[in-house]
């Protein structure tokens, strides 16, 4: 099944936010299945010029180790560009999955999109 | 195409991911499956045995895919009083699962660059038996999960 992948720029916050920024909220199962069409969801933010991706995993119902490897592919495609990725995941299953890759020491895995913002913002 | 054996299921699927899904799912509810006991399984192992299993079916559609074999993917999971087993067979090119290239370090820049890599970790870590038996003709993955 494939996975949905929802987006929103980041116009509607203060002008204090990085400007080139968006927001992907993924749901479904990010596994072999779903993790291409979150894959080429990043490939085009970052071709369209968005060097700042919010990563939104909180309706994700599965993550497995190419779910995981897109993750990490995201972030390698922004930090190339200049860029960052910030990962939002409140769901514990899904925190754990990073937890057990200990890619919780590369990810700091946000509680909502708006915690995620406001700790880049005061960084 | 779903089968009832004694305590358990079998599965054969085409090598193709969007058959994993529902892999996850028949497993699962399978692991439910204790002949009228409660399951063996809490919740929380549930969830571990159909992480377990999804990396065990997309390494071997991945292994297929690698000399493009059409063959059929079989799956077998039974179910005891206290733990799971399922078994994964595919018809791969075989790999020595005691020779897989280390991670670097994930907090080092090279890290970055590997997106794969990390199912066999997964399975052995949150297995309480993982056995592989692999050779030019396909893998069998044998994993057991017990309860809590």
């Amino acid at each position: 099944m494939q996975i949905h992948v929802h987006r929103r720029d980041l116009s509607w916050t203060t002008s204090d936010v990085d400007p080139a920024g968006v927001v992907l909220t993924v749901l479904g199962d990010l596994d072999m299945a779903g993790a291409p069409s979150l894959r080429q969801a990043v490939v085009a933010e970052v071709a369209n010029g968005f060097r700042l991706v919010v990563l939104e995993l909180t309706g994700v119902d599965f993550i497995d180790s190419v779910g995981l490897g897109v993750v990490v592919g995201a972030l390698r495609r922004l930090r190339s560009h200049g860029g960052d990725l910030l990962v939002v995941c409140a769901e514990p299953r899904i925190r754990g999955v990073f937890e057990l890759c200990d890619l919780d020491r590369v990810f700091d895995l946000h509680i909502d999109v708006e915690t995620a913002l406001s700790k880049r913002l005061a960084a | 195409m779903t089968e009832l054996s004694g305590q358990g299921i079998e599965l054969v699927i085409p090598p193709t991911p969007e058959f994993l899904q529902l892999v996850r799912a028949v497993v699962g509810a399978a692991a439910g499956l204790s002949g009228g006991a409660s399951s063996p399984l809490d919740p929380g192992r549930v969830a571990d045995l159909r992480l377990v299993v999804s990396e065990a079916v997309t390494n071997a559609i991945e292994a297929q895919g690698l000399i493009g074999a059409s063959d059929r993917i079989f799956i077998c999971c039974r179910v005891a009083d206290d733990h799971v087993v399922v078994e994964v067979v595919d018809h791969g090119p075989g790999f020595d699962p005691d020779s897989l290239p280390e991670l670097p370090d994930v907090e080092t820049p090279e890290r970055l660059h590997y997106e794969s890599g990390l199912g066999v970790a997964l399975m052995r870590r949150l297995s309480d038996e993982a056995v592989v038996e692999s050779g030019p003709r396909g893998t069998t993955v044998r994993l057991t999960i017990r309860s809590s």
